[in-house]
Order: C-alpha cells, then structure tokens, then sequence
C-alpha cells in the first residue's frame, strides 16, 4: 500500500508512529502495547523503558474516550494554516480508558458547546487531506451524556 | 529520586556584568542576531569591567546560532576553552548558568558569557530559533502548532480538572504589565492593560488571551560570569549563584501531550531539589522571575515551586501579592516576557542580577535571595536561585 503520510512525512517529535499513521489510512485505529510486558506504550518509543522489550504489538483500539483537555484555538498559526477557514476550531486531548488512558489528540468535529473536561468522545478516522498535512486523522465528537 | 544533594556549586560563581541590546518589536531591530549578540556580550563585559576578549566561554541553550567560535575575531578572544548550549528551549536558561558555573568551577574557563540573541529573519523565526522544528506529526496534523496552543491545553486542565481560578491568568498579566510602566525599556510599558481591557482583548486559543501570550522581540541579552573569589573585586555587587538544577523526571520528557501531571511545566522534581541545593525553602525567596510564555504556565511554575498549591493558587496569585515592593512576592518586575520583551526568556536573568544589584525598576526594598525559573512545559526545565554576599 502507498501510504500518503509518506509522501508528507512530519520530521519532529519521537517518530516511532508510523504504525499509527498506515493504520489511520487502513481504516483502523490501533495503539501499540509492549511485547514483554504488554503495557500501553503511548507515545510509541523503540524500546520499553520498563522491561527492555524492543518490540511492539499494535492492537485495534475502538475510538471512545473522554476529553482530558481542550482548547479553542482563534488564531491562524504558521504551520497549519490550511485550517484558516476553521478558525475558531477546537483540539481535544482524548484519554481512552481501554488503551491504559493514553491520549490521543484530535480536532473535534460538530458542536462544540458542550465541550469540558471529562466529556465523552468518540472518534472517526478522516481520509488524508490537506487540513491534516496529508496523513489520516482521528476526529472526534462529543458523544453525549 | 534518593540521588545525592549537589552542593559543591552553592555559592562558588557569581553573575558579574550584564548587557542588553533596546528592545524592539520583532523584525525593527534592522541588525542581524550575530551583531546583537555581540553587543550584548561587549556590553556585559564593560558593565563587569572585563575585556571582552577575555571571554573563554560561551554557554546558550535552545537554537542560539551566534556560537562562540563566530564571535571570537569581533571580540578579540585569545582562546575559546569551553563553548555549549543546554537542552532544550527556554526551559534551559537557568541551566545555562549552571553549566557555565561547572566549566569555571572545574577550570575549563575562567570568564564565561551566557547569552542570547534573536532577530526576525525571513518569517521562520518561531519555527526554527524558538520551536526548532522538532514539533510532532501528533500535534501538527491535529490543528496545533503554536507553543500557545499546547500551553493552553495544559492549563485548561489546571482551571477545569485541578479547580484553580481561570482569573489567576489575568493577575499574572495585569502584574507584569503594571511592572512594565516603571521600565524604560519595556516594548509594553504604554499599554495600560486593565481588567476591562484584558476581558476584551480577543482570544488567542483558550483560556489564553492576546495579554496571556509573550511579546516578540529582536535583541540580545548577555550575561558574564566569574568565579566567586575574582567576583569580589570587580565592580559590580555579585550575583552568586546559589543553585541551578536541571532535568525532567518520570512522567515528564517528550510525551506529545501524555505527561503526568499534565499541567505540570515540569519543575516537579527540579524545583525541589533546587531548595534542597540551595538549603532555602520558597517562603525566603525575596524576588522571583517567573518565565511566562503564557501566563497559565507561570501559574504552574508558581505551583510546582510550592509557592501555593492549586486550592491556594487563587488566594496567592492576586495582583496585590505579585506587584513590587510590598507584595509577598514580587514577579517579573522588569515587565517579563509579556511586557518587556521576549528573547526567549533571557532577559529575566538580567533583571534577577539587577534585585540583587538594587537596580531595578521596580525594586524590591533589601532583596537578598532572587529566583528565576526557565521556560515552563519544556520537555526538560531548570530554574536558579541568586543571592548576595549574606546568602551564600
Ligand atoms: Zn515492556
């Protein structure tokens, strides 16, 4: 498969993600645990700082979770002004219970009236674009009480 | 944690010059940074009574550029014997101070200037000085680029999971800006920012405002260092460095938005082991240069200091209790990055020297012990305590 994200390759942060980005773009959303000691490992790193284990098992995650910070973003930053005509837009920190409370980052799509800490979210995976750098993205919704 | 106590430091370096460009709004400086910087450091040196090509050590941190090795035939160095920069943005000013205190200390270099310059040049100044491009896929293909939009993340979790009061921001603000009005050089010192005016101003990304957010600036800002026996006779009252740890534990580092706790700017750890260090405790502090690249973060510096904790946070950060000379602790009395200027944070180090001094515009009466924490939400953070000769 010819992965888009490739092609637009991100070089900051830790760069241990790839699996994440060619799963976004197969439709799943997968976070990766540890092969020895099978602890989420969130962000993904080449080695487990707690047993050693350099290898790693990405597993299907479903995309429900809760907000664990928001902010409402008013202003076009350099770096991703393709979402100019966006603007205000909200980005939420999702902490998902069954991957061992990682937290994933996402724009929200919808209302957002009701958007707080604690929140529950659910998410869809977005085709890459051009909002999103040419990688596949999580978005997220406010999933209601 | 149970590591040891480093006290072999304590008290065996001090700040002896400081030097500063004007201030000027991003991209009016009309001087590259390199020019900058060397007059910051020729200016440091003067204020010392050094020659600046005496100058055998430069320590910076972050992406400064203007290295030593660039500056020596300007400055007429005899030998470069020891030159670095500290990890990894504003979080390793302090840092820098300490480090250049282990090259004299170990006598790798005897004058050592600590410095930084920054002047706007083809529009990727934020990009590369400040951010270095080293920002993730995870943040940047989910809407966030600027270090206000990860800042405020962290400090929407402080306001509505931890339950400290969203006014606390606005203190923060109207302090430094009320400071600014004593500071001839202070980029802000016209604004007359006020409650009302900060409650209108438009948002940048919530809970930050336009007044939450650091100014950018071209300057440069230089500091020289010395060994405490030679800083007894030169002519300007010392600076000794009582402490500067560095560093990040467990649950801290590069976590694209998984630290713990996440509102954390990342002292915890480092500011309790500069109190062990330096034997005092917060309530001696006389002074402090809180680095607020946004207010909310300078909350969290605050905080992790144990100033306050987040239930205390409201009744502690009030304009009354932050504003020189009579609150319980002053901060940020030049004006700080928000109302001076930003040269990624320097420039509070300069004004931590000058309490110590009696030199600053906005003086704290008998100040003794001077604290100036580093960048905050850096994925590694430092922070120092200045003190005169009584504190050492
Ligand atoms: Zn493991």
């Amino acid at each position: 498969m010819e992965y888009s994200f490739r092609a637009h390759r991100i070089a900051g942060g830790i760069g241990a993600d790839d699996r994440f980005w060619e799963s976004l773009e197969e439709g799943v959303f997968r976070l990766p645990r540890c092969a020895g000691c099978d602890r989420w490992m969130w962000p993904a790193h080449f080695r487990c700082g707690g047993c050693g284990s350099w290898e790693q098992r990405w597993e299907p995650v479903e995309p429900v979770g809760s907000v664990y910070s928001w902010t409402r973003s008013w202003y076009v930053f350099d770096r991703t002004a393709e979402r100019a005509e966006d603007v205000p837009y909200v980005v939420v920190v999702a902490e998902i219970p069954a991957a061992g409370g990682a937290r994933v980052v996402g724009v929200l799509d919808g209302p957002d009236e009701g958007v707080r800490v604690g929140a529950p979210l659910r998410g869809r995976i977005d085709a890459p674009s051009a909002k999103s750098k040419g990688y596949a993205a999580v978005r997220w919704s406010l999933a209601g009480e | 944690m149970g590591k040891g106590v480093n006290r072999m430091m304590r008290g065996t370096t001090a700040v002896v010059g400081i030097g500063e460009t004007p201030f000027h709004k991003r991209g009016t400086s009309g001087e590259p940074a390199l020019k900058l910087a060397l007059r910051a450091i020729v200016a440091a040196a003067e204020d010392a009574g050094i020659a600046p090509s005496e100058i055998d050590g430069f320590v910076s941190y972050g992406s400064e550029r203007n290295d030593g090795q660039r500056m020596m035939s300007a400055l007429g160095t005899e030998e470069l014997r020891f030159g670095a920069l500290v990890w990894t943005h504003g979080g390793g000013i302090p840092g820098a101070l300490g480090l250049a205190a282990t090259a004299i200390v170990t006598g790798q270099a005897e004058v050592v200037a600590v410095y930084r310059a920054m002047s706007e040049s083809g529009g990727r100044r934020l990009r590369v000085d400040v951010a270095q491009d080293d920002t993730a896929a995870q943040q940047l293909v989910n809407g966030l680029d600027g270090p206000a939009q990860m800042c405020a993340l962290r400090t929407m979790r402080l306001i509505e999971a931890e339950g400290v009061p969203a006014r606390t921001l606005r203190e923060m603000a109207l302090v430094s800006y009320h400071h600014a009005k004593r500071n001839p050089r202070a980029i802000g010192r016209d604004a007359a920012l006020d409650e009302r005016i900060y409650d209108e101003s438009r948002w940048i990304s919530e809970p930050y405002r336009l007044f939450d957010c650091s100014r950018e600036s071209d300057a440069g800002v230089a500091v020289i260092m010395v060994s405490a026996e030679r800083a007894k006779d030169l002519r300007q009252r010392p600076a000794y460095l009582l402490g500067a740890p560095m560093g990040a534990v467990k649950g801290w580092g590069v976590l694209e938005e998984n630290h713990d706790p996440y509102w954390s700017a990342g002292f915890r750890g480092v500011a309790d082991r500069l109190w062990r260090e330096t034997g005092y405790g917060p309530g001696d502090v006389d002074v402090a240069q809180i680095y607020e690249n946004m207010t909310g973060m300078g909350v969290s510096a605050l905080i992790e200091h144990r100033f306050c904790d987040p239930a205390t946070a409201g009744d502690f950060i009030t304009f009354d209790n932050l504003t020189a000379p009579d609150g319980g602790l002053p901060i940020n009395t030049s004006g700080g990055n928000l109302a001076e200027g930003f040269i990624h944070g320097m420039s509070l180090v300069s004004e931590a020297v000058r309490q110590i001094r009696g030199t600053s515009p906005n003086q704290v009466p008998g100040a003794s012990l001077s604290l100036m924490t580093g960048g905050p939400g850096d994925p590694v953070v430092s922070t120092a305590l200045l003190g005169d000769a009584s504190t050492v």
